[in-house]
């Protein structure tokens, strides 16, 4: 029991360290999603704003973690 | 076929995120080695073993029979978030805002908890010593399954990602074999850094594979994506560094 709880809580650490990182990660890949789906953002366009997305959810991870 | 483009950065980012989780789990089985003796260290570490094993040839079959752009888009979220999670802890490491791990104050802290149990329980130390050697390796191992699974999501790939996890196995093995005591000199952050820069990209770009939408300049784009990743991490990191000290200034 204690082993399989250890496990969950690796397996949550790997994926949610930080909520807000995981957050805003999944928020850009969800945009991108919805953009593509809508034809609000042409599929030629889509890697470079989801890049670009991904570098904006990981400057908010190291904001919030830089002040504490 | 596939190119060398595509096999190397697999081969390598399997090799890399492995070694960091195979340098962990081998401290604590060292450790359990050092205070009980050898015999629980390898029944904890071989039972382990066995349950990953069996673990992946139970779900391994289960994933051929998903589409295989759904594949590519559920792992590249969560090989996204996996990496950028490391990417974001190694660049607050490196610019001092969190401290740097330290595998020899790990082990001495692994091998003090051991002691003290091993006096509590007595006879029955042996067998906690084998579940902590158990879990340290599951726990580390299921890591590890995870990165080969999700950089060799694609046709062909699978066997590279083995390739580079089993290297670091055998690596990390024999330094610790040749050496007896916890793996401290390897750069653990500078690695987290890389193979963080790493997942991320593959991330992205599996992500846009699932999405149907293919990269310029295909499988080299993985590079491209990498080396951003890594070039942001490094500035914050400098921009980490000089806010925290400017705090204390």
């Amino acid at each position: 029991m204690n082993v399989l709880r250890a496990l969950a809580a690796e397996i949550f650490k790997m994926f949610a360290a930080d909520l807000w990182l995981t957050l805003t990660a999944l928020a850009a890949v969800a945009i991108c999603a919805a953009g593509l789906a809508t034809h609000v953002l042409a599929p030629a366009a889509l890697p470079f704003v989801l890049a670009v997305g991904v570098l904006a959810a990981l400057a908010v991870g190291v904001a919030r973690g830089a002040r504490g | 076929m596939i190119s060398l483009a595509t096999a190397l950065p697999v081969v390598g980012a399997a090799f890399i995120a492995s070694t960091v989780e195979v340098v962990e789990a081998f401290t604590i089985v060292l450790a359990v080695s050092v205070v009980r003796g050898p015999r629980p260290a390898i029944v904890g570490t071989v039972a382990a073993l066995v349950l990953l094993a069996i673990a992946v040839a139970f779900f391994g079959p289960l994933l051929a029979s998903v589409p295989i752009h759904g594949l590519q888009f559920v792992i590249g979220v969560l090989l996204l978030v996996f990496g950028l999670g490391w990417l974001r802890k190694a660049v607050l490491r490196a610019g001092g805002a969190v401290a740097l791990h330290d595998e020899t104050a790990a082990y001495a802290k692994q091998t003090e908890a051991l002691r003290r149990q091993s006096d509590a329980h007595g006879a029955a130390g042996d067998w906690l010593a084998g579940m902590a050697a158990f879990k340290a390796v599951l726990l580390e191992g299921t890591e590890v399954v995870f990165i080969v699974l999700a950089v060799g999501a694609r046709p062909g790939l699978l066997l590279p990602a083995a390739i580079g996890a089993a290297a670091a196995c055998a690596l990390v093995l024999a330094a610790g074999i040749v050496l007896r005591a916890p793996l401290a000199k390897i750069p653990e952050n500078s690695m987290k850094f890389a193979v963080g820069a790493l997942l991320t990209g593959f991330g992205v770009f599996w992500c846009c594979e699932g999405l149907g939408t293919p990269w310029p300049g295909g499988d080299w784009a993985i590079g491209g994506l990498v080396a951003l990743y890594l070039a942001a991490g490094i500035v914050m990191a400098a921009a980490v560094r000089r806010t925290a000290g400017r705090t204390l200034a």
